[in-house]
């Protein structure tokens, strides 16, 4: 029975509240939810046996303890006989405690038997599930910045978390103790077949409709528990973004809308599980209900032989109990199946991110990075985001070694895909980058990382101390360097007046502290790296501007011999580069130094004379001059 | 009980007392009685046709066995008319258990989901009104992990518990009633023991509890962990931090592993324990009841029927091991949950609320600080007795060095946060006299780190609109007239001619022509998708659209080239015409317009006046400005 029925569950379905048909739209719903469903069963458990492999025999023994469990638990009934033909009924009293011993021996055996079962189980599960866990964390390590950019972290963490969690039951002891049902099933219809087979195939005919009806059932079932996975993972992505984001909720006063867009999705899930509900109480009352209907049917048909002598009674009666025998474990089956349907639903989301290969590559057998210094070289270089947008289109420019090079152009203009691309965040369309005339995709991408340090335009911080922070969790770096770091950006006055001072626990993404203050740290954790180039985008955008200056002045002192590419806007941090490369639509439009554009009287010039005229227009009735067009 | 504090949940040991647990767990019940109690109906209706089942059997194989074993001619044709009725009774009574069953099954689930449904929007309630501190010091994974997968803990409880429950109870009720018709002294003697044996597990499941728990904060580390991690991919990446991210998640995965080892082995412990209990009864059936045969105040045939039912009663009790385990993770998660319902608001509506007065004539949004003090830890003032007064309609800008706490200021006027000392008054009213949703109705405010969500451009800037537009508690009514004020528009403008007017004033025009998507084009999420002066626009355009009465720019342009710049101050002269502004920023060059100047340091108002005043004061400002003219221009 292969899957291949797909759901598309797009996100944006249509619900019915005006809010939706007048075009409002929840919190995370632009991103639509992948093609499910391209996983047979059989794969499924083979991935998933893959994990369980290595703690076999853990599960062999598991079980091999299933029966040895019910074994001891059926000595029982056995001593219970033999205390009644031998002791009650003769009215014999010496030896009975003997029994009595027994029994109570294989109860402690039993409760014994029962601990380690149970407790091996969750065992090797768990440890499977400990490997599965850290296989997807160290995948989703390694896919590209742009799969991030696309799939909002709480669609990804329900992956991680939830739907994993999802499969503990499923690993732990679903697995095992349906083996072992499957086992008892078999060996009961060998029993049968052996006892009688003709009334065994009679007393088996509803088997067949059973399986067929369970086939249909699963259909439903599983459709069901997709959309609720689906759901799921929509309900907590829009969960995930308004915790994030709450503060930006309150301020626009969204709050009823945005938890009536929850409530929404809310429901759609808790439908969704309804509809799973309906049929998976079905299936189980089913074949609870099967059991007996063949215990009545047997008795129908069975009766009339018996009364006609074709089988004897004993026959008769053995199969009736062999029959409750039976489905007894498939009732058990059956209970585990909806469990087994719902972990099917989880791994098939897991095994697809596990699938997603959304990854930058680094070479198989990569060349050694260059002799230092660098010089870097983007040559014709194109570039989009998506299919459409062209950002980049035929890019060119050289960074000589130990040159300061300045990077400008309006918003959105490309800068900071020239950075991206530079560490390969993005792999460029088409062109090249060359550092000292090597193609940079022939390098490992951990060592071409690290020959950068970049102050990325929005500075994220960990949760931690502010040292952890700088040092980026490596003890070896020694305190004076992290000190002599902060106070070239001047941080070293702010850190040590927080409490704690280097010690001051950080917030979530540093919230803790002013946007300025954040973006000095930033800055002196790419310092402490002392890394061949230096690359900050608009690093200093939020720190006022006489610290600003102070920090450019210690840098261009200290990193006389290093390269270094800065976007900005304000003019003072551009003026004394070396080199202003001007870009617009994609392209390089000029460069050369503050003074040789100056005189070439262009964009970057009109740029300077706007700033400069606001500034000379002190208190003047109107200080504005007509904004220019930048796009001409 | 609790005290507004904005300590984060978990932060120290959380109780929550039995009784406010019991209290919030009926709450939830409450609402579905009626489905549990018609549940359990159903549960009873199915147990007795089952019941019953093995009855009709063993009277049908009882006739046979007389009919087949005798001698003599039977009118077989008679007894076999009546097993038949008996097997069609039997199958009858499938049917009917069935039926049943579904039904059961169906109710007793659907309100476990009904009740999950409620739980998830009573957490979004109630996180939507928990204030900026709260979720500054509460990791955003922690309560990720609350609202996800506690919650779906919480619904176990509800429902699974409870069939299991009636199933013990019915079939405790059955077998006990006919276990005292058949011998009361053995059914005592069996009881006996129980009440020792509980004791006993009632520690096992104090551990089972606690263990519980710590498995729960465990996972909430994993998920912070990840959290993080993911929304730092970009810096973990570019500075090769993959490795060591690993290593750290490995660690955090394999405590979580013990822990869920050490629950493993509780867990087991109390499955073996229960067994114990639940076979119990047959020893002791075993014990005394021989006795009782031997001495023959029992006879045998009594003896086998009692020590069936003892039997039967074990797999219900050992299932009752299984539903013990689901009710502790059930309420340790439920006690997780609660833990941040519990957590009172830190910024609460006055209970005799104000209002502020209507926009009466031309200016409104008179903004004053009286004498306040504020610090986000205690201790660190973060603002010291700052006093000023923004005219209404006037424009106020707001510098000072990083960290001298020129967004704070700002923060307070929407009520973020409150002031530890001194009073903010808005058109007179104290702010914390005013609804805080009014208040922030009338605010259009542009945080210094642009945050979007992960919806079109369009939808976006329509953020603040949707909440006029579909929030029937907000009195605001959605604002029709043209952002620039236009004294000689009559009538009302659409939403969509509002936001193209927007995308103009805000510069973004080019970029949204550039997007071949335009407005619908998808962000990521916090709108990593777009560039961040694009990012810092669509905040602009989205605040400008709720046709605020105070507009907050909190260095709303740092990310915008100084052209870009120009053209959306030019822009915002004629839109700050009429309300309040306040443009806090690091530009000065953009200062000279500007009605009133507040210079900040280290938290206190050091001068303040216009742009001249200021300069021929010679103070802080003016060297200020000097020092950045003078860079500016040492090219020239
Ligand atoms: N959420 C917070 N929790 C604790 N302390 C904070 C918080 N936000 C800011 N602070 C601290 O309060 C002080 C003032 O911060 P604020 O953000 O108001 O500065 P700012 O003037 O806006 O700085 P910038 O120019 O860098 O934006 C700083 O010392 C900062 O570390
Ligand atoms: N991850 C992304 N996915 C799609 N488009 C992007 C992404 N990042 C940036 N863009 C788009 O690429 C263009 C250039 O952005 P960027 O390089 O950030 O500009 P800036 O010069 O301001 O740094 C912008 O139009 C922006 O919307
Ligand atoms: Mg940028
Ligand atoms: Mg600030």
């Amino acid at each position: 029975m292969s899957d291949t029925d797909s759901t598309t569950e797009s996100d944006a379905s249509n619900g019915s509240t005006d809010r939706k048909d007048k075009g409002g739209a929840a919190i995370g719903s632009g991103f639509q939810e992948r093609k499910l469903g391209k996983f047979a069963d059989t794969a499924l458990v083979r991935r998933l046996w893959k994990y369980m492999r290595p703690y076999r025999w853990l599960f062999v023994v598991c079980l091999l303890l299933l029966p040895a469990v019910s074994a001891v638990s059926l000595v029982q009934p056995w001593m219970l006989q033999i205390a009644i033909d031998d002791y009650l009924i003769p009215g014999e009293f010496d030896g009975l405690w003997f029994i009595m011993v027994v029994y109570a021996g294989t109860v402690v055996g039993h409760a014994f038997l029962t601990y380690w079962q149970q407790y091996l189980m969750k065992y090797a599960g768990n440890l499977a599930l400990r490997d599965l866990r850290q296989d997807i964390f160290d995948h989703v390590q390694q896919l590209a910045s742009s799969f991030f950019k696309k799939t909002p972290v709480g669609r990804l963490m329900t992956r991680m978390t939830t739907d994993t969690e999802n499969l503990e039951e499923a690993l732990s002891s679903g697995l095992v103790t349906m083996a072992g049902d499957l086992l008892t099933v078999f060996a009961i219809v060998v029993i049968l077949m052996v006892v009688n087979w003709q009334l065994a195939l009679a007393s088996f005919i509803v088997v067949p409709f059973l399986i067929g009806f369970t086939a249909v059932l699963r259909y439903f079932l599983r459709k069901a528990y997709r959309t609720v996975r689906t759901k799921i993972a929509r309900l907590y992505a829009h969960l995930q973004e308004s915790i994030t984001g709450m503060d930006v909720i309150q301020l626009f006063v969204r709050e009823k809308v945005s938890r009536d867009e929850y409530s929404d999705i809310n429901a759609e899930y808790r439908d969704a599980n309804i509809r799973a509900i309906r049929w998976d109480a079905i299936l189980y009352a089913v074949i609870e209900a099967a059991g007996s209907i063949t215990i009545g049917a047997i008795l129908w048909y069975g009766s009339g032989q018996a009364l006609e002598g074709i089988v004897t009674l004993g026959v008769l009666v053995a199969f009736i109990e062999y029959m409750q025998k039976f489905f007894k474990p498939i009732r058990n089956l059956a209970e585990k199946y909806n469990l087994l349907q719902n972990a099917m639903a989880s791994s098939e989301r897991i095994f697809e991110l596990l699938d997603t290969d959304e990854i930058i590559e680094s070479p198989a057998d990569p060349e050694p990075l260059p002799q230092r210094p660098y010089r870097i070289e983007f040559r014709d270089v194109h570039f989009s985001y998506t299919d459409d947008e062209t950002v980049l289109d035929g890019l060119n420019f050289e960074i000589e070694p130990c040159e300061r090079v300045a990077l400008v152009g309006h918003t959105g203009a490309g800068k900071s895909t020239v950075i991206n691309l530079l560490t390969r965040l993005y792999d460029i369309d088409d062109g090249q980058i060359l550092i000292n005339g090597r193609d940079i995709r022939n390098f490992d991408i951990h060592q071409l990382r690290s020959q950068f340090a970049v102050v990325l335009q929005d500075v994220f911080l960990f949760r931690g101390t502010i040292l952890e922070n700088l040092t980026l969790g490596d003890d070896s770096v020694p305190f004076d360097r992290v000190r002599e770091a902060a106070e070239m950006v001047y941080a070293d006055e702010l850190i040590n007046s927080l409490p704690g001072g280097y010690e001051f626990e950080l917030a979530e993404r540093g919230s803790n502290l002013s946007s300025g203050e954040k973006q000095l740290l930033a800055f002196a954790r790419a310092l402490i790296l002392d890394p061949e180039v230096l690359v900050l985008d608009e690093a200093t955008a939020n720190v006022d501007t006489d610290t600003e200056a102070l920090i450019q002045k210690a840098i261009e002192r200290l990193l006389a011999h290093q390269t270094s590419l800065v976007v900005a806007h304000r003019l003072s941090t551009i003026q004394s580069a070396d080199r202003i490369l001007v870009l617009d639509d994609g392209q390089l439009v000029e460069q050369g130094s503050h003074d040789e554009l100056m005189e070439l009287g262009g964009h970057y010039a009109r740029l300077v004379q706007l700033q400069y005229a606001t500034t000379a227009s002190t208190g003047g009735e109107d200080g504005f001059i007509e904004p220019l067009d930048h796009d001409d | 009980m609790a005290t507004p504090s904005d300590k984060p949940p978990g932060s120290e040991e959380f109780a929550l007392p039995p009784d406010v647990r019991r209290r919030r767990l009926w709450q939830y019940f409450r609402p579905y009685l009626k489905w549990f109690l018609a549940g359990s109906v159903f549960l009873v209706l199915t147990n007795l046709a089952t019941l019953s089942i093995p009855q009709y059997l063993g009277d049908a194989v009882q006739l046979l066995r007389e009919t087949v074993g005798a001698p003599g001619d039977f009118d077989t044709s008679a007894v076999r008319s009546e097993v038949i009725t008996a097997s069609i009774i039997i199958i009858a009574l499938a049917i009917g258990a069935a039926v049943a069953r579904i039904f059961s099954r169906i109710t007793i689930f659907n309100a476990g989901r009904y009740i999950e449904f409620d739980v998830r929007n009573a957490l979004y309630d109630h996180l939507a009104k928990l204030s900026p501190a709260f979720y500054g010091a509460t990791p955003t994974g922690d309560l990720t992990s609350r609202t996800t997968n506690d919650v779906t803990y919480v619904r176990l409880l509800y429902a699974l518990p409870f069939l299991h429950i009636v199933n013990t109870l019915v079939a405790y009720s059955i077998a006990l009633t006919r276990m005292v018709g058949v011998d009361w002294r053995l059914t005592l003697a069996c009881i006996l023991p129980y009440p020792f044996l509980l004791f006993g597990l009632r520690r096992v499941m104090y551990a089972l509890f606690t263990q519980t728990k710590v498995v729960q904060a465990k996972l909430s580390d994993l998920s912070t962990h990840i959290q993080e991690n993911l929304s730092g991919i970009d810096v973990v990446k570019s500075y090769v931090l993959e490795q060591r991210e690993c290593e750290h998640y490995g660690e955090e995965n394999e405590t979580y592993f013990q822990e869920n080892l050490k629950l493993a082995k509780i867990r087991a412990l109390m499955n073996a324990l229960i067994i114990l209990i639940a076979s119990t009864g047959t020893l002791v059936v075993l014990i005394v009841g021989s006795r009782f045969v031997i001495d023959g105040s029992m006879n045998l045939g009594e003896f086998v029927e009692f020590n069936g039912y003892i039997v039967a009663l074990v797999p219900p009790t050992i299932a009752l091991g299984w539903v013990f385990a689901i009710y502790h993770r059930g309420i340790a998660a439920f006690d997780r949950v609660s833990e941040l319902l519990e957590h009172e608001p830190q910024l609460q509506d006055p209970d005799d609320p104000g209002s502020l007065p209507e926009p009466s004539g031309q200016h409104v949004g008179e903004i004053v600080f009286d004498d306040v003090s504020f610090s986000y830890d205690g201790d660190d003032a973060a603002l010291k007795d700052v006093s000023l007064t923004i005219p209404a309609g006037s424009t106020a800008a707001i510098v000072g060095k990083t960290g001298s706490g020129k967004s704070t200021l700002v923060r307070l006027i929407a009520r973020m946060y409150d002031p530890d000392e001194g009073e903010i008054r808005i058109d007179g009213v104290p702010v914390d006299r005013i609804p805080l949703r009014d208040l922030r109705c009338e605010i259009g405010f542009v945080p210094q780190e642009p945050f979007l969500f992960s919806m079109t451009v369009g939808q976006n800037m329509r953020f603040g609109l949707d909440s006029l537009a579909y929030d029937s508690t907000l009195d605001k009514a959605l604002p029709d007239e043209p952002l620039l004020g236009d004294e000689s528009f009559e009538g009302a403008l659409t939403q969509r001619d509002r936001i193209q007017e927007a995308i103009d004033i805000a510069a973004l025009r080019g970029d949204i022509d550039g997007f071949r998507e335009g407005l619908e084009t998808l962000v990521g999420e916090r709108g990593v998708t777009l560039s961040g002066g694009q990012k810092q626009r669509v905040t602009i355009a989205r605040a400008l659209l709720v046709n605020p009465r105070i507009l907050i720019l909190d260095d709303a342009l740092a990310s915008v080239d100084t052209h870009t710049e120009r053209r959306i101050l030019h822009q915002l002269d004629t839109i700050m015409q009429g309300r309040t502004s306040i443009m806090l920023t690091h530009r000065f060059n953009a200062l000279t317009e500007v009605d009133k100047i507040f210079v900040l340091d280290d938290g206190r108002i050091v001068e303040q006046g216009t742009h001249g005043e200021l300069i021929e004061q010679n103070g802080v400002y003016a060297q200020m400005y000097q020092r950045q003219k003078l860079r500016e221009q040492y090219d020239q």
